[in-house]
């Protein structure tokens, strides 16, 4: 059974559903809308039950040649990567339809949008093929766009085509090295082109072209992450979208661009990435320092935690060009844990902003008194992110931070700054918003509803549940992890240094253990 | 090969015997349109069956040239060239024309008894359209360039009531016949420099090439310049576009569709006849020349398509941007021909499609259309809405949808015959491109309308609604499944 193309389709005959519903009926949209975004959950469930932990890194592979001449096939596969970004992707989306119930405007096709908008993420994240991967990476684009320029809040459209402009301008380089990768696979295997990523693997390419490749697809790569300097559409487009398309924007949308850079970049040019590793490492470390600082200052709440992807962002970075088996577990791993940390944040922001309607932090205080569980939960979100021991956000630093400073001891100790600057920001945050005498303004407002506690539950349940038992997760993103390893050693000059591999899956959960108990 | 058959030049027969048809219908019914309506649609469904026809026929016979004259300088010179190429066009050319009459039915039905003349003008210039692609003289393709052009400086000028009107029609008289004229010298100089006017046969400009080195290519060049430069003019490539945007402005929207659409289909074909037939061996020379003027439409359209405040200017520069992304497959040679046919045939589905949706929220008759009478066209006609979108998101080149397929069949041709920085160019303008097609989404999205476009929901013809469906469809079903196309105008090549 093609399983993962049924997955890719289910969010756009979602969508259709959702597009034939009779017009006079808008109060049915919503419940179905979330009727719908939970299949995928489901498929990606099953995918995870059944993903064999055998070793095999690619599974569930499906082929279906669409071009014989150009080489452009249908191949979708899944390995320990694209799982958990599957899963991430299946949770969060049926959580930020859920969390849309202030949406009045344009309901249907606000829903159909963030249907299209979770179909094309998957095909992201399960195409093996460059031209069909690239299809999907570039068509996220409509969706998020009509998102935020419809249903923002005040400067959308400036947002909006910000965060159009300069994702755009990457995928730009992103096809032409495509195209040229394609066709130098062409070449090897006697057609016009070939975008098939494995073909792409059994080439040699010379070390210059690897850099112009490199640096085409890392530029995409690169402003999706966002990797300082090009994080600037980041703070403006994740303020100003609406709830769900920051949640989705924050964890989702920006692991494509790690994903891209776990999966092509490092594989394809070996030889570039292990020369280009010390600026792409340098860049993260200044957005960790960066974002986290720029984030402390912040008068407006969503900004904040805007920033604090920035930061998050940078570790991740780090973790991928350190090349060690843990810091590249701890990359995917903090992958998972920021979309599910950064997700429950703009959520709970999104909550207070319908009531309140105020995103400054200066028109808080108080509040805890007002909205205790709420607060709670908050509060509980916020040490999340910033990496409390038991929490997932600690394993995914802690294995990274421990993984870097293998090889890159230097600029891991000043990454370790930022876990302390994520306190001081969140943590004044809370103080602000949550403590002290309430504001008056605030008097009356309702506590959590039921709808809104079971959109958080789910996202308290894994992140404790990550924290404490993140063995699973690991187990599955060993082999993957360590099959890049591979690749860069075989390909390139470079040797992991000693205690940077991990054969024995053991040992590797144990780096996560001793962090959760400490 | 000799034949007296007509199916050389059956789509020809087919759009004048139609066009006379509907003269003589006309003496008796010219008020009465639901008599006159369906013949031009007939006839224009025909015309494409007639190209079908040529299709088969040369897939079983092999096609050929037709009509040989015998003539004291130029040796049995043959007028018309049979091959998939033609054939194709004559398909593209056929449904093109119809869709665009479809969307031009509200401004007939309009004029009155005049609507007639509308309709036999609309059939005359996609005749001649289509002789620019079937001939291999280069006079004959002269001869349908003119007809087509005619037809199309009276259908620019037809609401002569209107100053913008007039204006369009007299602006594009003026350069229009410059622009002719200039193909027509380069005509008399390449026959000159090379003793043919023909790029096939005994006596051919291509055997001219394989027989002799050009040791003096002076006038040779300034002939090819000066019939490349007319071609452009009438593509509307920069730098030679500049009339486009006042053009299509000032005409009726119901007439835009077809000048933009059916001009761009046979003025890239015969430019990709003349350079890939007749002049293939001195690709060297040319491609570096077509390379420069593709960068340059890519950029100047795009950038000046990004400061218009009308949707029909904001479409003729489009059309300049896509020009260049036309002339990049012509300069990747025979290879790009596959991409270039595959853009063309979606190509002018979706600017007959924007241009019908133009007519639908402004009138047909109009000129000037700002974006912001498109506001709250999603609430005004929710259909029409995301026709629109879909055909805007083609235009742009986004994935899954037609232009994105045009667009990397382009790149990867070009690429291939060692023009990246075209590539580049064209990625990069690709993008920015894709700020003014989102804006005039964003615009019909929005939740204001404007004063002056009304909040009534729109009326919208079941004719210009099928127009606007067909190149919806077109582009969103071969954005998805291009295969089939892509197998079938693959074997275009010309003869």
């Amino acid at each position: 059974m093609p399983v993962l193309t049924i997955l890719i389709a289910l969010p756009f005959v979602g969508a259709a559903i959702i597009g034939l519903l009779p017009r006079r009926r808008p109060e049915v949209v919503f419940p179905v809308a979330i009727g719908v975004s939970v299949a995928p959950l489901a498929v990606a469930i099953y995918l995870l039950a059944e993903y064999s932990l055998d070793g095999t890194t690619f599974q569930f592979f499906e082929n279906y040649v669409l071009s014989e001449r150009f080489g452009i096939a249908w191949e979708l596969a899944i390995d320990g990567i694209s799982l958990f970004m599957v899963v991430l992707t299946a949770v969060l989306f049926p959580l930020a339809i859920a969390a849309s119930a202030s949406v009045r405007d344009k309901l249907k096709t606000y829903m159909i949008l963030m249907l299209v908008l979770e179909g094309a993420v998957l095909g992201v994240f399960l195409a093996l093929d460059l031209l069909v991967f690239f299809a999907f990476f570039e068509i996220v684009l409509i969706p998020m766009y009509l998102l935020i320029s419809m249903w923002g809040s005040d400067r959308r459209a400036y947002a909006a085509l910000k965060f159009v402009v300069f994702t755009a301008i990457g995928s730009a380089f992103l096809l032409v090295g495509i195209i040229v990768l394609g066709i130098l696979a062409g070449d090897a295997v006697g057609a016009t082109s070939s975008f098939d990523w494995r073909v792409m693997l059994s080439m040699d390419i010379s070390e210059s072209t690897q850099m112009w490749l490199f640096a085409g697809f890392g530029i995409a790569f690169a402003i999706k992450v966002p990797l300082f300097p090009f994080h600037t559409w980041l703070p403006d487009a994740h303020t100003e979208a609406p709830t769900a398309g920051s949640v989705i924007l924050a964890g989702v949308l920006l692991k494509m661009g790690a994903y891209g850079l776990l999966r092509f970049n490092l594989s394809l040019f070996p030889d570039a990435s292990v020369d280009l590793a010390p600026v792409l490492a340098v860049l993260g470390v200044i957005g960790i320092i960066y974002g986290a600082a720029a984030a402390i200052v912040q008068p407006d709440i969503k900004r904040l935690v805007a920033y604090s992807s920035v930061s998050h962002m940078g570790f991740i970075i780090l973790g991928i060009f350190a090349f060690t088996s843990q810091s590249l577990q701890g990359s995917v791993f903090q992958m998972i844990s920021h979309g599910l940390t950064t997700g429950a944040l703009f959520l709970l922001i999104g909550m207070i902003y319908d009531r309140t309607h105020t995103r400054a932090i200066s028109d808080y205080g108080g509040l805890a008194k007002q909205m205790p569980v709420y607060a709670g939960i908050f509060l509980f979100s916020a040490f999340a992110s910033a990496g409390l021991p038991g929490l997932s956000g600690f394993v995914g630093e802690f294995t990274i931070l421990v993984g870097s400073y293998l090889t890159l001891p230097v600029l891991t100790i000043i990454a370790g700054l930022g876990v302390i600057l994520a306190a001081v920001y969140l943590l004044w945050a809370y103080e602000r918003v949550f403590t002290g005498p309430l504001n008056p303004k605030l008097e009356g407002l309702k506590d959590l509803s039921f709808r809104e506690l079971a959109i958080m539950v789910p996202l308290v349940v894994l992140i404790i549940g990550l924290g404490v038992y993140p063995k699973p997760v690991m187990d599955r993103i060993q082999p993957s992890v360590e099959q890049i390893i591979d690749r860069l050693e075989g390909a390139s000059d470079y040797q992991v240094p000693e205690f940077g591999r991990l054969t024995d899956v053991e040992s590797v959960v144990g780096v996560g253990h001793e962090g959760g108990g400490g | 090969m000799e034949s007296a058959s007509l199916l050389p030049v059956a789509f020809e027969v087919a759009l004048l015997v139609g066009a006379l048809l509907l003269l003589l219908v006309a003496v008796v019914a010219e008020r009465k349109a639901s008599v006159w309506g369906p013949l031009v649609g007939v006839t224009f469904l025909l015309s494409a069956v007639a190209g079908l026809w040529q299709w088969m026929d040369v897939a079983d016979n092999g096609g050929g040239l037709f009509f040989s004259s015998q003539n004291f300088a130029i040796v049995r010179s043959p007028m018309v060239v049979m091959d998939e190429f033609s054939a194709l066009a004559a398909m593209v050319l056929g449904t093109v024309g119809f869709v665009s009459f479809l969307g031009s039915w509200d401004l007939q039905s309009r004029l009155g008894k005049r609507g007639v003349e509308f309709s036999v003008l609309m059939l005359l210039g996609v005749a001649g359209l289509h002789m620019m692609t079937a001939s291999p003289n280069l006079v004959v393709i002269f001869v349908g360039l003119e007809t087509a052009s005619i037809a199309f400086y009276i259908l620019a000028g037809f609401t002569r009531k209107t100053r913008e009107s007039d204006e369009s029609a007299l602006k594009y008289f003026l350069l229009g016949s410059l622009a002719s004229a200039l193909f027509l010298y380069g005509t008399a100089l390449t026959f000159a420099a090379t003793g043919s006017l023909s790029i096939y046969g005994a006596n051919s400009i291509r055997n001219f090439f394989a027989d002799q080195i050009v040791t003096d290519p002076g006038i040779l060049l300034v002939g090819l310049a000066l019939m490349l430069v007319g071609l452009m003019f009438k593509t509307s490539a920069a730098p030679f576009h500049q009339w486009a945007p006042d053009v299509y402005q000032g005409a009726p929207s119901g007439a835009v569709g077809l000048m933009a659409a059916g001009v761009k289909v046979a003025g890239f074909a015969a430019l990709a006849r003349i350079f890939m037939g007749g002049m293939i061996s001195q690709v060297d020379i040319w491609a570096p020349i077509l390379a420069v003027v593709a960068a340059l439409s890519m950029i100047v359209g795009t950038v000046m398509a990004l400061v218009q405040d009308d949707v029909k200017r904001l479409l003729a520069y489009s059309g300049v941007a896509h020009a260049g992304y036309l002339l990049a497959a012509i300069v990747a040679g025979p290879e790009g021909l596959e991409a270039l046919w595959f853009y063309l045939a979606t190509y002018a589905f979706m600017i007959v499609g924007a241009f019908t949706v133009v007519s639908i929220v402004n009138g047909p008759g109009a000129g000037p259309t700002p974006i912001s009478s498109l506001k709250g066209l999603a609430s005004r006609s929710s259909e029409t809405a995301w026709l629109m979108a879909i055909i805007m998101l083609g235009m742009s080149g986004m994935p899954f949808f037609a232009g994105f397929v045009g667009k990397v069949l382009a790149f990867v041709a070009v690429e291939e015959a060692g023009y990246l920085w075209l590539v580049v160019v064209g990625a990069l303008t690709t993008v920015i491109g894709l700020v003014f097609y989102l804006r005039v989404v964003i615009t019909m999205f929005s939740s204001e309308t404007d004063d002056s476009a009304g909040v009534d929901s729109l009326e919208v013809s079941i004719t210009s609604r099928f127009a606007v469906v067909i190149a919806a469809a077109v582009t969103l079903t071969f954005g998805v499944l291009p295969w089939p196309l892509l197998d079938f105008v693959r074997s275009a090549i010309p003869f």
